[in-house]
């Protein structure tokens, strides 16, 4: 019975969309076997990304064990399937990318491949994840593979401020714990079994959403074949700190980073707002604060608002070798924008703004990511890669007066974290 | 019954695997008029309107002693106030960007847009074009930023290699200067200069017009219009013939404000449309996937700073082709790293190859096809099939290519051209 109905539905599944959708409009929908998926078809192309999301705590769902998640997705992928490959050479021999992408509250598989190619990608993609059969060598990979990622994050102030801001900010739950540990001794007690019951509760294909882009259509999903229907986990959420501390940290290399905590994924005009701010100020080449730095010395600047379910969070990151003074620029633009801008400024940004969001989501990978990312988040609908999504609604509704008023509400203080090196006894001024 | 089953079976496999004209999308259409050559490749889901202006006014027509002209002529174009700013800033605010590349014969400007401005934004870069302002604060305005660029490009030491490697293969020793010129020569440089270069190789004779993207936004003729803002005529290149070098060396050396050495090795390659270029496309693959896994820890999946610190690059869109190997000597001990991969070239012309040569080929067309997703690629890759006199269809015929390759192809390929490498150390300043 089961075999007759998969035959229909992967049928339907094919039929129905050919006439359904048009190039460039994002489709969703649901798996054959529990989860969803969301894609944006362009048959101009001549590759596909397959995305593969999960909502899933990074630390265990107990919050108890570190880089539980990161273990557990790269397991998967370096699993032998029933082919006698694993998916991570699966994908490379079919002349694609496979990375592995763990946030605090999600997994991304993302697989950037031949269009030819994209139908047994799905099958593969959803057999290692949706039914794992993880076992000693797949997890001595992951582990090796965890450690190298680990140590070469020592190296990257982005990365170790980005960490340490959001475990100040957050002061329990998995956003508080950082995807990849820097102690790898946090890693060395997690076991099989429970790396296995992770795996099975996380990456079920209830909890699952596919997001496909470049020459895709929805009948490439009949090649899903694993799964249990089921729901999906809700968007997972961390606490906050009622007054998160300052901090100053000895690492391997020097950096600053400057946190807010912003609105949450719901509050789409706000989010936006935020997102504008980033852009306007942080945006390499174009920013305001970017443009500002000495071309010639080494300082760098990045921001970002970090869409998040709920809360968001705006965070900076300052390199080079005088971050207090690149922090005094950071603070005065920011607090400069609690005035509106002059309406032509403003006219003149916003376009750029939305210029801006349609190049970063060109290739089929990034807009996969995009479409992801912002399913999990629990609101597809709000994706900026599509241009008819709320998202580009609210863009185009900002107005000087309510940017300034969302900046001052939210970047009124930051959270500043402070990397210095055993050498030195404060950061460089 | 189960030749029901068989015929369902059928039609999921033939449904749901794109042919290759499926997933080469619409073909590249080419139009030609009064010397400018169109082509256009509408892509109605993409978010953006893509232009490449190719105009033949590269570093072949500027002389030694003006080193860094033709950069800071399209500086200068870009710096042209409009509305009361500069041409860039004037694009950006109407939802667009404008930037350049100098080229050994071209300079070619790279135009982009919302489908809703595209209009807007193309009359803004046509007014910029058609008539740039020669005065002295927009000139020093550009110098300054050509200037700045300059400086941004020493700090990354694979491309002060590959700078130095191609003034080996230029077929004019103008044509191999530096993109953006040299700082001192630049300061010699001004506005009566760019307003004479201008003046000579501004013209219409032999310039691209390729657009992808959402074409569909732009009124009819739009596009053709562009292509006619400069004034009808031909251009011809500056010979400068320079005596060969006569050392037994074929080492470049410079050293530059970096933490770790690079090594690069410089081969000749095939142009596109060679019947060594698909060959030469998988032997890219192959070194790559070499390097990668000598340097790379055993087994595992994600991809780590140390195989992207090893890399091999077939530049096949150059105007003389090679192929790059190179090593950042931040991974470790680059000397191994390097000779080996030294040694495979070397070998690889020698040694019967045993086993299948899929796994690459099917590499270099997941490379190839991956190249093809930013619009900038798509338009600037049919030009360069153009300029090669290729059809433009550049995905079926590069993907045909690597399809036909044998591993007698990639043999031959590799005894012809991986025999004597340039090579280009880039070392930490000894100071520093």
């Amino acid at each position: 019975m089961r075999s007759s109905v998969f035959t229909a539905v992967a049928l339907a599944a094919m039929l129905a969309p050919l006439g359904a959708f048009a190039a460039g409009e994002p489709v969703a929908g649901s798996l054959p076997h529990g989860g969803s998926y969301t894609m944006a078809p362009d048959p101009t192309l001549a590759s596909a990304a397959v995305d593969l999301w999960f909502r899933a705590p990074a630390a265990g769902y107990d919050n108890a064990t570190p880089g539980i998640s990161r273990l557990a997705a790269t397991a998967a992928a370096a699993a032998t399937l029933e082919s006698g490959k694993s998916l991570v050479s699966f994908v490379r021999g079919v002349g694609g990318r496979l990375a592995i992408n763990v946030y605090p509250d999600l997994v991304d598989v993302s697989a950037s491949v031949p269009a030819s190619a994209a139908r047994r990608v799905v099958a593969a993609m959803s057999a290692a994840y949706f039914a794992p059969a993880l076992d000693d060598d797949s997890l001595k990979i992951a582990r090796t593979d965890v450690a190298v990622l680990s140590a070469q994050e020592h190296y990257s102030p982005d990365d170790l401020l980005h960490d340490a801001l959001f475990a100040q900010i957050f002061s329990s739950g998995p956003a508080h714990f950082a995807p990849i540990p820097g102690d790898l001794g946090d890693l060395k007690g997690i076991t099989l079994a429970q790396i296995n019951a992770f795996a099975k509760r996380a990456f079920r294909s209830a909890n699952a959403t596919f997001a496909l882009a470049g020459n895709v259509d929805p009948s490439l999903l009949a090649a899903v074949t694993a799964g249990t229907p089921g729901t999906p986990d809700a968007p997972i959420v961390s606490a906050t700190a009622p007054a998160p501390a300052d901090r100053t940290l000895t690492a391997a290399v020097t950096g600053e980073g400057l946190a807010w905590t912003g609105p949450p994924i719901a509050d789409e005009r706000a989010a936006t707002a935020l997102d504008f701010v980033a852009d306007y100020l942080f945006r390499d080449q174009t920013g305001v604060v970017s443009k500002a730095l000495d071309p010639t010395g080494d300082a760098y600047v990045n921001g970002q608002f970090i869409t998040l379910h709920d809360p968001g969070v705006m965070l900076v990151t300052i390199g080079g070798s005088k971050p207090a003074l690149v922090e005094t620029q950071v603070l005065a633009a920011v607090s400069g924008l609690q005035q509106p801008l002059d309406a032509a400024s403003f006219a003149a940004a916003r376009e750029a703004f939305l210029y801006h969001l349609a190049a970063d989501s060109q290739s089929p990978t990034e807009q996969a990511d995009n479409l992801g990312w912002y399913s999990s988040e629990g609101n597809g609908a709000y994706a900026p890669s599509d241009a008819q999504s709320t998202y580009w609604k609210a863009a185009r509704s900002l107005d000087p007066q309510y940017v300034a008023s969302v900046v001052k509400k939210y970047l009124a203080h930051p959270v500043v974290v402070r990397l210095i090196t055993a050498t030195s006894k404060e950061p460089t001024s | 019954m189960k030749l029901r089953i068989a015929a369902i079976a059928a039609f999921l496999l033939i449904a749901a695997v794109p042919s290759l004209a499926q997933a080469a999308g619409a073909v590249p259409v080419v139009t030609r008029s009064g010397g400018v050559t169109l082509i256009t490749q509408q892509d109605a889901a993409a978010p953006l309107l893509h232009v490449v202006y190719v105009v033949r006014a590269g570093l072949n027509r500027q002389s030694l002693a003006q080193n860094g002209l033709a950069a800071l002529t399209a500086q200068t174009i870009i710096a042209t106030p409009v509305n009361g700013v500069a041409l860039d800033d004037a694009i950006a605010a109407a939802g667009g960007s404008i930037s350049f590349t100098v080229d050994p014969n071209d300079v070619r400007f790279e135009i982009e847009a919302l489908p809703e401005d595209a209009g807007k934004v193309l009359a803004l870069a046509r007014s910029g074009l058609s008539a740039p302002a020669f005065s002295a604060a927009t000139v020093r305005a550009a110098r300054g930023k050509l200037i700045a660029r300059i400086a941004e490009n020493q700090q990354v030491a694979l491309q002060v290699g590959l700078d130095m490697l191609s003034s080996t293969v230029a077929t004019s020793a103008n044509a191999g200067l530096p993109q953006f010129g040299l700082p001192a020569a630049l300061e010699q440089l001004g506005p009566d200069d760019v307003k004479a270069f201008y003046a000579t190789y501004y013209l219409r004779g032999g310039s691209y017009v390729s657009a992808a993207g959402r074409i569909d936004a732009l009124p009819a003729g739009t596009l053709a219009t562009f292509g006619e803002t400069l004034p009808d005529g031909n251009t011809t290149a500056i010979n400068v013939k320079l005596p060969k070098l006569t050392g037994s060396s074929r080492q470049l050396v410079a050293e530059r404000d970096i933490s770790a050495p690079w090594l690069i090795a410089q081969y000749p390659a095939p142009l596109v449309g060679s019947k060594d270029f698909g060959p030469m496309l998988v032997l890219a693959s192959f070194m790559q996937r070499t390097l990668a896994d000598m340097a790379d820890v055993p087994g595992v999946v994600s991809e780590t700073y140390a195989s992207r610190a090893v890399g091999a690059v077939y530049q096949y869109e150059n105007a003389q082709p090679d192929l790059v190997l190179y090593v950042n000597g931040g991974i470790g001990n680059p000397n191994r790293s390097f000779s080996t991969a030294l040694s495979i070239a070397s070998i690889l012309a020698t040694t019967k190859l045993e086993g299948s040569i899929d796994d690459f080929k099917a590499m270099a067309s997941g490379d190839f096809i991956s190249s093809t997703n930013s619009l900038e690629e798509r338009a600037w890759l049919a030009v360069v099939y153009d300029e090669n006199g290729q059809q433009p269809d550049y995905l079926t015929r590069t993907l045909d290519a690597i399809s036909q390759t044998s591993a007698a192809d990639l043999q031959r390929v590799a005894r012809e051209y991986l025999s004597n490498p340039t090579i280009a150390l880039v070392l930490p300043r000894e100071d520093s």
